[in-house]
């Protein structure tokens, strides 16, 4: 088991550390200037200096991110459920829902920042509406896409639509609604940093824009890093709760099924 | 007297503009722990006849009746069986079998002891906690088929329980389902392609004409219960058999028989 780990780590942890080194190397080999591009252990001990204020940004970032992603899917479980159980209400409204998620977000930023202000809501909106479509989108897919033997059989032995709804099409539409939530968790920390580019007092976005501008470029790598650790962390997450939830599948490699505790 | 009963039932859809009959005027009954088998060609409209028991459809003309009510187009008076097992995949064998006494209107407690004692009886209490996917072909039918026998229904409908399994687990599952029949006497209508599989597991069987399907002919099989297991070497036995295949049209309806 361990040994199975072992093998699929170490390929991308070599070719992490290269990586790194060669960084490394280059920057003392070509003594380039640091306003250039710094050095990965320039980067390292600036962002332990630095620690108590990126920290701080980036839980504001979290706290910002986590509240969009839960209300974004609990309206999206919500309206896939009410979409898939009214056909009518579904093709009334989802050429709706289609074109309004191809308002770019760079004209949906700003408005919402006119309409409510440069505090929390226009950013909670905005994430929302982000996390929102994915979610909403594979779980209705999944809904629509159960078995037909299995709902036959539910049929044929007199189940209500409501047992319908809980015994087949929401569990067998819960991985759909899993890699709805891997995309909206990519989305939101993009649209995060979307939000608070355009305004904001806190958050691991305004620090790298404030670092920004004072051509602090070290503390900008710093930043880019916290943001992209943070991004992985959570698509972890979100990957992590996957195999959770599909646990029934068979798993389809041998070698997939030691790792999976 | 009987259980299930179809009063000349008519049924047609319509496909591409065109009506195509399935069902012309289809008599059949199940008495009381009975086991009645609808043996016809492919397409000839069994699992329809099904779906108007089940009442999942409507007839266009006739009646349902069960115990001797008119509930032609209700839901939910009887248990079924199909082809494919359709256990849940998500769910637990125990919980399979639970899930659908609750649908059938028990609680909880008492579905989940049912199981339990269930499949302790068919020694199948050490895959209970397993999920379904690592049961082999058998061992899902047979859940599937302790799964219909459990729910409270008065008639058992099985559509072609093991035409999915091959010709030795099929043999064997058939003399399982005959024991465990024998003793539960459950009224039962199934649905088969095969002949030796009719003539070893029924009462009575109805021979049904290709679409639109009618009762070709009723023939009640003579052999004593409970069922010897070498009952095919009967000459009686072989004589039904030659007398369905000649109903049948010579070969065609014997393809997938064993
Ligand atoms: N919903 C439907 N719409 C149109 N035609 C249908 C529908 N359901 C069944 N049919 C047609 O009715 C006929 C009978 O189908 P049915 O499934 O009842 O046959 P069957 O006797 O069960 O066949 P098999 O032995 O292969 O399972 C077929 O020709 C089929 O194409
Ligand atoms: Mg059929």
């Amino acid at each position: 088991m361990g040994n199975n780990v072992w093998r699929r780590v170490w390929p991308p942890a070599v070719s992490f550390v290269a990586f790194v080194a060669l960084w490394q190397l280059s920057c003392s080999i070509f003594k380039i200037d640091p306003w250039i591009l710094p050095s990965p252990a320039k980067i390292a001990v600036h962002l332990a200096e630095d620690a108590p204020a990126w920290s701080r940004h980036l839980a504001a970032t979290l706290r910002l991110v986590l509240s969009g992603l839960a209300l974004g899917v609990a309206t999206g479980i919500a309206v896939a459920v009410v979409l898939h159980l009214m056909p009518l209400v579904r093709s009334a409204v989802s050429p709706f829902i289609i074109a309004f998620q191809n308002v770019p977000i760079i004209a949906l930023g700003p408005l919402l920042m006119i309409w409510f202000g440069f505090g929390l809501t226009p950013k909670l909106i905005l994430l929302t509406l982000v996390c929102f479509f994915p979610v909403a989108w594979s779980m209705l897919a999944g809904l629509g896409r159960t078995e037909p033997h299995l709902r036959e059989y539910l049929e044929m032995i007199g189940s209500t639509k409501w047992d319908i709804l809980r015994r087949l099409e929401l569990p067998a539409s819960l991985p759909f609604l899993v890699s709805g939530l891997k995309i909206a968790v990519t989305y939101s920390v993009s649209t995060a940093m979307w939000a608070e580019w355009l305004g904001a007092d806190k958050g691991i976005g305004y620090y790298l824009i404030i670092k920004f501008k004072g051509y602090d470029i070290t503390a900008v790598f710093g930043a880019v890093i916290c943001i992209v650790t943070l991004s992985l962390a959570l698509y972890g997450l979100a990957a992590l709760l996957e195999r959770r939830i599909v646990y029934w599948r068979p798993r389809s490699r041998a070698g997939r099924a030691g790792d999976a505790k | 007297m009987s259980k299930l009963e179809l009063r000349n039932i008519s049924k047609s859809y319509v496909r591409d503009k065109k009506t195509f009959s399935v069902l012309d005027d289809i008599t059949i009954s199940v008495g009381e722990g009975e086991f009645v088998t609808l043996i016809g060609p492919s397409g000839s409209g069994k699992s329809t006849m099904f779906r108007l028991i089940g009442g999942v459809e409507t007839p266009d003309r006739g009646q349902v009746l069960i115990g001797g009510r008119d509930v032609t187009g209700v839901r939910g008076l009887i248990s079924y069986m199909p082809q494919q097992a359709s256990l849940f995949p998500w769910m637990t064998v125990r919980d399979n079998i639970v899930s659908a006494l609750e649908i059938a209107g028990a609680a909880r407690g008492e579905a989940r002891a049912s199981a339990e004692d269930w499949l302790r009886r068919i020694e199948l209490d050490s895959v209970a906690g397993e999920y379904p996917h690592v049961l082999s072909g058998g061992m899902q039918q047979r859940i599937s088929f302790l799964r219909a026998l459990l729910m409270p229904r008065d008639v058992m409908c099985l559509d072609e329980p093991f035409a999915a399994l091959d010709a030795l687990t099929r043999t064997e599952m058939q003399r399982w389902l005959l024991k465990l029949w024998e003793d539960q006497r459950r009224s039962v209508l199934f649905v088969t392609h095969s002949i030796e599989e009719a003539l070893t597991l029924s009462d009575r069987i109805y021979v049904l004409s290709p679409a639109p399907a009618r009762v070709l002919r009723e023939i009640t099989v003579p052999f004593e219960r409970p069922r010897r297991a070498d009952v095919w070497t009967l000459p009686a036995f072989t004589a039904l058999k030659r007398d369905i295949l000649a109903l049948l049209g010579e070969g065609d309806g014997d393809s997938d028989a064993i």
